[in-house]
């Protein structure tokens, strides 16, 4: 039901024009397992999103491969078996929540259920946003109904990209524990990008932490903090302890971009 | 205040700049004394259009007819056209410079060819009102199909779409916008193609009543047919316009 993504030293360069070229990966080989939450963090343009985009079948790889179930993503995208969701929310302004919602079902041609998607919009906790459109619902309401949109298919593979950049600090905490206690309920395996080390920690199984120019992956982290994991485990020494050496990991390159940054995410 | 008040002072702050042309118009051709052929006065002009309504409504329908149904079919082509081209890069790179290429022939231009062809009637200004219509549908369909909101295009690809899916849930519904644009233009331009085709070669309609009347030197028909004319103009664009901004709301 739910599906393993293997991506075996992949590269993928980007042609410049006037014969320069940028190399975005260099050989990344990563294994997501069935039902696994990895989290996959870094350095703006280490070249984390472009993972999500070779599994999400929006680019193809230069060298290596990558599949899901032994099956290029492309087929998968084709059988309607992904769900996605990116930073801008990317939800159709002239339809309403519901319709939005609605919208992978209509496009891969199936019926939609509708005590299903009531189902879905309550799971998102937007009950009683049905009708609204996107522009009326605040940016943390945006983002839900795009999460519900990701998992109306059933998806065997859930790819999230930066879902909460654009939300503030008290909406973004808050939406990182809705986001667990949804997917408790469907075990979908996921794969996060984010530059939120909390985020990460709090979320997933694994953590992939990544360099950048050209992206490598530099550890590879499990976090076995039992589940379901509350709001307080982010105080524990454990976590801190976790988010100091993760943290220390992305120092080197945050140092030679921002020389006087004072250590916050931003 | 009644209704009828209420209407009246409405009327009067919007159209008060109008008004005082008209009166000084009045005034001016009083005082000079002018032949109506020089300069017809407004009263005169009002006391054609209220004597003989059925000389302008007449050729007010046909002309509105000509504008209508060249307005839909213009659209409808341009809006066509510009699906085709959406949907392969071949006819697209064929079709864009030919637009291009037929939309900076001066229109009055090709008004004597298309009357050779279609012949000195009804047909002839159609074809000059389609033609007219058709430019800013293509152009502004074309840019409106490709005007998706952010990351919908990626959305779609994850989720599989194909191509009719593709078309029908994003770039037809993300091209309204443009789309309503395109017709506010093209439903001036209606009229005006419709007038000047009819001015040149007509047998009828607004703009050969002018042209009728104005070498009969019965200037207060001709002004009445213009002000007819403007009448129609205004209601075409505000007809356009209220679909335009119901159209901003909803796509906001």
């Amino acid at each position: 039901m739910t599906a393993a993504i293997h991506v075996d030293r992949a590269r993928k360069t980007f042609d410049l024009g006037k014969g320069k070229s940028v190399e975005a990966l260099a050989g990344v080989s990563l294994e997501v397992r069935p039902g696994e939450f990895v989290a996959i963090i870094g350095p703006s343009g280490c070249g984390k999103s472009t993972i999500l985009r070779l599994i999400g079948s929006l680019e193809e790889p230069t060298a290596g491969t990558v599949t899901i179930d032994g099956r290029p993503p492309r087929e998968l995208a084709g059988a309607h078996r992904l769900g996605v969701a990116f930073q801008d929310h990317a939800l159709l302004p002239w339809l309403s929540v519901w319709q939005n919602v609605t919208l992978p079902l209509q496009v891969a041609g199936v019926k939609p259920d509708d005590a299903k998607i009531a189902a879905l919009i309550r799971l998102v906790g937007l009950e009683g946003f049905e009708k609204a459109r996107p522009r009326q619902l605040s940016g943390g309401m945006r983002q839900r109904a795009a999460i519900a949109r990701a998992l109306v298919l059933g998806p065997e593979v859930l790819l999230l990209d930066e879902p909460f950049a654009a939300l503030d600090a008290v909406t973004r905490r808050y939406m990182n524990i809705e986001l667990q206690r949804i997917w408790t309920e469907s075990r979908i395996t996921t794969l996060l990008v984010t530059h939120g080390v909390d985020e990460a920690l709090f979320l997933a199984d694994r953590i992939v932490v990544m360099s950048g120019r050209p992206g490598r992956i530099i550890e590879n982290l499990d976090i076995d903090f039992p589940r379901p994991r509350m709001p307080a485990l982010m105080r524990t020494p454990a976590f801190h302890a976790l988010y100091d050496h993760l943290a220390d990991l992305l120092e080197p390159a945050a140092a030679e971009n921002e020389p006087v940054a004072g250590g916050g995410e931003s | 205040m009644n209704a009828i008040g209420r209407t009246a002072v409405a009327v009067l702050r919007n159209g008060w700049g109008i008004l005082l042309l008209i009166i000084v118009w009045q005034a001016w051709v009083t005082a000079m004394n002018f032949n109506a052929i020089v300069m017809p006065r407004p009263l005169g002009v009002l006391q054609d259009l209220i004597g003989f309504p059925e000389v302008y409504w007449k050729n007010a329908v046909y002309t509105i007819g000509a504008a209508v149904i060249g307005l839909v079919l213009g659209m409808a082509l341009g809006t066509g056209l510009a699906i085709l081209a959406w949907l392969s890069d071949v006819l697209e790179g064929m079709l864009t410079p030919l637009t291009v290429l037929f939309s900076s022939v001066p229109v009055v231009t090709i008004i004597p060819i298309v009357a050779r062809l279609l012949g000195y009637d009804f047909s002839t200004v159609l074809a000059i009102v389609v033609i007219i219509c058709f430019f800013p549908a293509f152009v502004f369909t074309t840019s409106g199909l490709k005007a998706l909101p952010a990351g919908a295009d990626d959305l779609f690809r994850v989720l599989g779409a194909r191509t009719p899916a593709r078309l029908l849930r994003l770039a037809l519904p993300a091209a309204v916008p443009n789309w309503s644009v395109a017709l506010r233009v093209a439903a001036g331009h209606a009229v005006l193609g419709a007038m000047i085709a009819e001015y040149l070669m007509g047998t009828a309609g607004l703009g050969y009543l002018f042209a009728e009347t104005k070498s009969d030197f019965n200037m207060e028909r001709a002004f009445g047919a213009t002000a007819v004319a403007m009448v129609v103009s205004i209601l075409f664009f505000a007809a356009a316009l209220a679909v335009e901004r119901r159209v901003k709301e909803r796509w906001n």
